[in-house]
């Protein structure tokens, strides 16, 4: 394990260079790309608010953070699950003549939407600041150990769906299904009052995504604390992805190659 | 101390009849269990024995299928055999399927950093050889284009001057030793043999047995998969041209 960590370390100019260079073409040198990039959920949220609000009569303030940030930390699962699909054959030519670690691959991947997710949420929080004021400062820096957590999630997805798929040629189309399921299993676009109201609270309640998401939207939009179940929920989830992907990783990397 | 090897290794492919199996129908063959899409045994490496030290040029010869490059990319830790040892140790460089790896929307310099990363490079030597890595690729203000613009003559000497810029300890190489147009390739034999003065071990896998003999101390004839023969090239080369004579001549 520390020999593989190592190994990954070792090559870090490699796989940083590569995020870079990533994030570079997204972006397109320029801070017009950014926003261009952020266009999808923040169009979303708009068209959401605007439904919300003139139909339900629901509050602006509340609903526009929320259903940002859940947008956006939607957009980081669905990015590790779906470009971590493709991780490793985006790097087939790499694996076909270094040894380097498999790991590598999917966190070049994780690392770009990660650094998505960064800017997704600073706007989440502009936009906070700007319908409710200030009082969510206190809680910010509790957000920075949970976006780590989010990081070991979205790697070890990653990981996983990119194994998945050297094996299973389907695995991209299973994923898009599935993810759109988990999509409105989770209180994303759905405020969880509205759940709960309707008898369906048990979707946030046993839903592990949905703990991980209120770690980080409710201290960002609300100031207040999640509550330590969430917390509890989030890190044993992680946990657990993490433990079966490096297994996963361990079993089959040396073998991948056979598959691909 | 750099030293390559291999004991009674084995390297077996299970390919699939028509690729890789969906997951519906995995689920539906764990249901069912009938399969329309055997596996093939392919055995690649039969038993193959390799011992070099220090100052070892090893070549590798052998028809089309026999097994080179499959050795090469054991020895570089790229397959896994399935039953043997191998040991390696020294730093591998290798030089194969040389035009991959390349990053289609990123220019020439930025890929010359990529690639001599995973080489093991960090940006302050890369930034040292960077510019003579250029200038030997000849290949101007082209690289400051993105490399999907790039023809394959000059994908092929960007990562002809990127992989020989190294000072290997163990060299691998396929079938290199001729790169790109005719006033390149001079040039390019003239960077590889000093490449390969400086390497501690080389094995390599070529069809031109001139360079084989003119290279090697030590050559091993492989034949689907088996050592045929091993020994110094003057006496395994002469059997290997007299073998692909007569096999040429039973097919006219």
């Amino acid at each position: 394990m520390t020999a593989y960590v190592t190994s990954i370390w070792r090559c870090r100019h490699f796989w940083f260079s590569l995020v870079k260079m990533d994030l570079r073409t997204r972006y397109r040198r320029s801070m017009l790309g950014i926003g261009w990039s952020l266009l999808n959920p923040i169009a979303m949220t708009t068209v959401l608010c605007t439904v919300y609000c003139n139909l339900f009569g629901m509050n602006l303030k509340e609903l526009g953070p929320q259903i940002l940030g859940g947008l956006a930390f939607w957009g980081f699962v669905s990015a590790s699950a779906l470009q971590g699909a493709q991780s490793l054959y985006q790097g087939e030519a790499y694996i076909r003549q270094y040894p380097a670690p498999m790991a590598i691959y999917p966190l070049r991947v994780v690392l770009g939407a990660g650094f998505h997710l960064l800017i997704a949420l600073s706007v989440v929080i502009a936009l906070t600041w700007a319908l409710r004021g200030f009082d969510n400062l206190a809680m910010l820096p509790t957000v920075v150990p949970v976006l780590l957590l989010l990081l070991v999630f979205g790697w070890s997805l990653a990981t996983l769906t990119g194994l998945a798929n050297v094996y299973f040629p389907d695995t991209f189309h299973i994923l898009e299904v599935g993810l759109q399921i988990l999509f409105y299993a989770t209180p994303i676009i759905i405020p969880e009052d509205l759940l709960r109201q309707r008898g369906l609270g048990w979707m946030a309640d046993y839903n592990p995504l949905a703990a991980l998401l209120e770690t980080v939207r409710r201290p960002l939009i609300s100031g207040e604390a999640p509550p330590i179940s969430s917390y509890l929920v989030a890190c044993i989830t992680v946990l657990l992805m993490f433990s079966v992907a490096t297994f996963t990783l361990h079993r089959l990397q040396r073998r991948v190659i056979f598959h691909m | 101390m750099s030293r390559v090897f291999l004991d009674n290794v084995s390297l077996t492919f299970h390919l699939r009849q028509c690729g890789r199996v969906p997951f519906k129908e995995f689920v539906v063959r764990q249901m069912f269990r009938k399969s329309r899409n055997p596996i093939t045994e392919v055995r690649a490496l039969r038993n193959i024995q390799l011992e070099a030290h220090e100052g070892d040029r090893v070549g590798v010869i052998g028809h089309n299928g026999a097994g080179k490059s499959t050795l090469l990319k054991l020895l570089a830790g790229i397959y896994p055999p399935t039953s043997g040892t191998r040991i390696v140790e020294g730093q591998i460089s290798s030089l194969f399927e040389l035009t991959l790896g390349f990053e289609m929307e990123a220019n020439g310099w930025e890929n010359i950093a990529f690639r001599s990363y995973l080489q093991g490079a960090t940006p302050k030597t890369v930034r040292s050889k960077i510019e003579s890595i250029a200038e030997f690729s000849e290949l101007g203000e082209f690289l400051d284009m993105p490399v999907r613009y790039y023809s394959s003559g000059m994908l092929l000497r960007l990562a002809f001057s990127i992989s020989t810029s190294i000072e290997p300890e163990v060299l691998l190489v396929d079938e290199v030793l001729s790169a790109g147009d005719l006033a390149f390739q001079d040039k390019a034999r003239a960077r590889m043999y000093g490449m390969m003065e400086k390497a501690k071990v080389i094995v390599m896998v070529s069809h031109d047995l001139k360079s084989i003999s003119n290279l090697c101390n030590h050559v091993i004839w492989l034949d689907h998969g088996t050592i045929r023969m091993v020994g110094r090239p003057e006496e395994v080369i002469p059997q290997y041209a007299q073998h692909m004579h007569k096999a040429a001549k039973l097919a006219a």
